[in-house]
């Protein structure tokens, strides 16, 4: 098998429930050692996607192969996944050692060798050797992880399924497991597709990005492909906060330019690789992301394009301060993120400017 | 306000189960007192003398009849036990896992059949086991001669009323701890390679085992007390320990014999239930440790 032959491959795949369709001709790609993140709303078929290629759920239509053999058929025992639930399913009456090692006892391995691969994925798991006769009732919840993870993973699969798993964490311990997951993803050659709702997630975990909706995939890319050049205004507002601002999008000559009247810039034009792919000229959304909007004073040089507004509101986040400006000419207020200051530099109903790079927006189709 | 579970220890709920409490002492506790006070006890021509002594004790123990009895008694329950697990694991699996759309109809049909009067269904059994019953106009139907069968009046009967009319115990009890298990754990079984059987044995098996353990203890501590099924289905060829009470009360008017005889069977029911408490205890007690 070559190296750009994926590990996953599935095609065309459709769903039904009933009547109800979960996925509509879905096809994704994995590679091997890759980490792909399925993002969406709940309901957008996400886990539907996860239990077809676990096993537990049979497509409707569409071909599917896992390490180059097909799937059609093959039950979820007879498949080089493992899956990590959920609610994570530890077997409550096994111990922590017999849980972990429960794979390799359906493989009839023998006992030192079974002994070894589970002290060898308790270590990497950093779970201490004195857990292996316990019940997993008796383990903290981050524990309960670090076992699903360990039995998971003990049969070397070639692919690692995870549903949510992290999802009833609080946020600190949920932190601390995403920095694991991402270290045992490294560690092992396997390819790892991880459901979640959670975008940051997504986003620190994954090498690629899925994002799905009403049963169809969105967009697949890169964090920063889905981040900066999203394919539409769906994806743009669905991962992070952004601005959408209504714009005309006009050709001029070679170039492309936007107009909005309430966007005053020296020279409109950008660039091809800043307007999604298909797009044509006319009606069009500018995305500029919050954290690329400045707050000019009067004194301060503008940047290459301005606004001019009122304050609505302010929040305080910490590390930034984030801006709400009401524009006139632009529907929505302006949302603009910028660098904390002890003193914030404008208050509520104060005249304020706002800059912005051309190399910042992108411009993709309205919805 | 802190909110504790609450406990046997809080005073409200000790004084909420007062009455309850009192009514079981009076009607429960009393006359099983009385019935230990009259084992001591003696008859002659017929009427109870206060002799205060052990002379029906003796007598209990040195008649091997009684004892045969007893152990026959605790065979039929143990087959019993047997019986209603093996045929009711089945019966709460698919109940469970494969007719979850005829789930309730079912659950009904068993209800109806379970509460319907115990002497009218033993007495259903006659008619159909007997030599000119409805079992042998069948078979001699289709050509396999006239009473073809013989098992009623036979300790096989009674053994099978028993079986009948306990069997809902085994079946709910079983039914109630399988629903109760997560459907990932069998997700997680498959998709750790597990084959179906597996999967049951591994996982499933276990984790009813409190359902399976509870049903058995059911049916066996009431099988000790079963005198109907012995008598209409078995035609006294299978005497038990609730029919040789009677006996010694009714027939004989032996009625510290009697008490004696109930306080062996109270004693060896109570023994099997507190063993099996003990055993459902540890088996999970492990589990639940708290950290």
């Amino acid at each position: 098998m070559s190296d750009n032959t994926p590990i996953i491959d599935a095609r065309g795949i459709d769903k039904f429930y009933d009547a109800h369709q979960a996925l509509r001709n879905v096809s994704l790609t994995v590679g091997a050692g890759e980490f792909v993140a399925l993002v969406g709303p709940s309901g957008c078929g996400k886990t539907s996607l996860l239990k077809i290629l676990a096993g537990f759920e049979e497509a409707s239509a569409g071909t599917l192969a896992i390490d180059g053999r097909s799937m059609i058929g093959v039950p979820s025992s007879q498949r080089p996944t493992r899956m990590v639930f959920q609610k994570l399913a530890l077997f409550p009456h096994k111990t922590v050692g017999d849980n972990i090692a429960f794979p390799l006892k359906l493989a009839r391995t023998d006992r030192a060798e079974t002994d070894r691969r589970v002290r060898e994925i308790m270590g990497l798991m950093h779970l201490s050797e004195a857990y292996r006769d316990r019940y997993p009732a008796q383990l903290s919840g981050g524990e309960q992880q670090r076992v699903a993870l360990a039995r998971s993973m003990i049969s070397n699969p070639s692919v690692l399924l995870l549903d949510e798993p992290l999802s009833a964490l609080d946020v600190k311990l949920k932190k601390s497991l995403q920095a694991e997951i991402k270290r045992l993803h490294r560690s092992v050659g396997t390819s790892f597709v991880h459901v979640t709702h959670d975008l940051e997630e997504a986003m620190m975990l994954a090498d690629r990005i899925c994002v799905m909706r009403a049963g169809r995939i969105l967009q697949i890319g890169t964090p920063s492909d889905i981040y900066y050049r999203p394919s539409g205004t769906f994806v743009a507002g669905f991962i992070g906060e952004t601005n959408l601002i209504a714009v005309d999008l006009e050709r001029r000559g070679s170039a492309h330019a936007f107009a909005n009247g309430a966007i005053r810039c020296a020279a409109p034009e950008i660039a091809a690789q800043q307007i999604a792919d298909g797009l044509s000229p006319g009606r069009a959304a500018l995305m500029i992301r919050p954290e690329m909007i400045a707050l000019e004073s009067a004194e301060q040089e503008a940047g290459e394009c301005t606004m001019e507004g009122t304050v609505d509101e302010f929040f305080i986040k910490g590390a930034s301060i984030q801006y709400r400006v009401a524009v006139n000419g632009i529907a929505d207020p302006v949302i603009a993120e910028v660098q904390g200051t002890a003193t914030p530099p404008a208050d509520v109903g104060e005249r304020v400017r706002l800059g912005f790079a051309l190399a910042d927006v992108f411009i993709l189709a309205t919805e | 306000m802190e909110v504790k579970p609450r406990s046997w220890r809080d005073r409200g709920l000790q004084a909420a189960t007062l009455p309850l409490t009192a009514v079981l002492m009076v009607f429960f506790l009393v006359p099983l007192g009385l019935t230990a006070v009259l084992s001591f006890q003696s008859t002659r021509y017929y009427r109870l003398v206060w002799t205060w002594d052990l002379d029906t004790w003796v007598d209990v123990f040195t008649h091997v009849h009684y004892w045969s009895i007893m152990a026959q008694t605790m065979t039929m329950a143990a087959a019993c036990v047997a019986l209603c697990v093996a045929l009711g694991l089945p019966v709460a699996y698919a109940m469970a896992h494969r007719v979850s759309t005829l789930e309730h109809h079912i659950t009904v049909l068993i209800v109806f059949a379970f509460l319907t009067d115990a002497v009218l269904k033993t007495f259903g059994w006659v008619l159909f086991l007997d030599r000119t019953g409805v079992l042998n106009g069948a078979l001699d139907a289709v050509g396999l001669g006239p009473a073809a069968t013989d098992i009623l009046f036979t300790p096989s009967a009674t053994l099978l009323g028993m079986v009948y009319n306990l069997l809902p115990y085994t079946i709910f009890t079983i039914y109630l701890s399988l629903v109760r298990i997560d459907r990932d754990l069998v997700l997680a079984a498959y998709d750790a390679g597990a084959s179906k059987t597996r999967t049951f044995l591994e996982v499933t098996l276990p984790l009813a085992r409190p359902g399976i353990f509870a049903g058995g203890v059911l049916v066996f501590v009431l099988s000790l007390g079963v005198f109907l099924e012995p008598k209409v289905m078995g035609g006294g060829t299978s005497p038990m320990a609730a029919e040789l009470i009677r006996q010694s009360f009714e027939t004989r008017v032996n009625w510290p014999l009697g008490a004696a005889l109930t306080l062996v069977v109270i004693t060896i029911g109570a023994v099997t239930l507190g063993l099996a408490a003990l055993v459902l205890m540890r088996l999970s007690g492990r589990r639940e440790a708290t950290r």
